[in-house]
């Protein structure tokens, strides 16, 4: 698939420069599609889907500092969850 | 009763792009794609000569900065249109979620999951992908802010033989980073799924 999109755009590039901008345009534009669904494809976990739940999304009351940073290794709840 | 309405012939004069603004066009489009050449050339010294390869994520940012220089191609081959503009545009947009998406999936180091390749000023390459990406939306914003598209339209940089020159040697060079990219890519991925342990293909044809 990668293949496919470097392809396409080597192709596009050459049309660009060596041809017509109609086939160019055409072959900018399967590049595009192929890249943006190789992305989707790429992003996306059986496990998890497109979510990251590895990012802190949960509300923290006391959020740690500086002065406190030991605390947020040592008290569970305010490392917080998996989202 | 008779109608009397009586028709004049009005002389439309063709509009003169004005030769300034054409000029800083073409110079401030030379700019970005000077910066994303230098910027691709980079990638492939630290691929080749520190032994860093790219994962599929950081290929597909490869390949939208490519994207960015075709728009500027079109122009330099083609003549201005919003069109092309609008391809630049696009390829960046997409430049800026795929890195705003690799910085985030590793932005929590766990296991399978850390920043890889080494820091350059102290940011990782996805993280320097998202000021990229930013930059470039900056910069077409501010173009089509301050010199617009007007006078760029029935311009041709045939015009400007100094400028022809480079666009046309930075246009070649940009093709011959692509094609080295793709070979590379085969080498890398074959044609199947990508991966950073090592060149499939050629591992493939050792073994």
């Amino acid at each position: 698939m990668m293949v496919a999109v470097f392809a396409s755009l080597s192709l596009a590039l050459l049309v660009c420069w060596f041809g017509s901008r109609f086939l160019a345009v055409l072959c900018i534009l399967v590049c595009f599609a192929l890249s943006a669904s190789l992305f989707l494809w790429e992003v996306y976990s059986p496990e998890y889907g497109f979510r990251m739940p590895w990012i802190q999304t949960r509300y923290i009351d006391n959020p740690p500092t500086a002065e406190k940073s030991f605390v947020y290794y040592l008290v569970p709840q305010m490392n917080g969850d998996w989202a | 009763m008779t109608n009397t309405t009586s028709y004049r012939a009005i002389r439309i004069e063709p509009y003169e792009p004005r030769r300034l603004p054409v000029m800083l066009n073409y110079l401030y489009l030379l700019a970005i794609m000077i910066v994303i050449a230098a910027i691709l050339t980079a990638a492939m010294v630290m691929q080749y000569a520190m032994g860093e390869l790219p994962c599929p994520l950081c290929l597909l940012q490869r390949a939208a900065m490519f994207g960015v220089c075709f728009g500027i191609m079109v122009q330099f081959r083609h003549g201005f249109s919003y069109q092309n503009t609008g391809l630049s545009l696009l390829f960046s947009i997409f430049l800026l979620i795929v890195s705003v998406r690799q910085t985030l999936l590793d932005i929590y180091p766990r296991p399978g999951h850390e920043y890889i390749g080494s820091a350059v000023f102290g940011l990782h390459l996805p993280v320097w992908s998202v000021l990229i990406a930013l930059a470039l939306l900056i910069a077409f914003a501010v173009k089509l802010a301050v010199l617009g598209g007007k006078d760029m339209l029935g311009a041709r940089v045939a015009d400007y033989p100094f400028i022809s020159k480079i666009a046309t040697v930075l246009s070649l060079y940009v093709i011959l980073l692509a094609l080295i990219n793709l070979v590379s890519v085969v080498l890398q991925c074959g044609f199947g799924e990508c991966h950073t342990f090592g060149y499939a293909l050629l591992n493939q044809l050792r073994s």
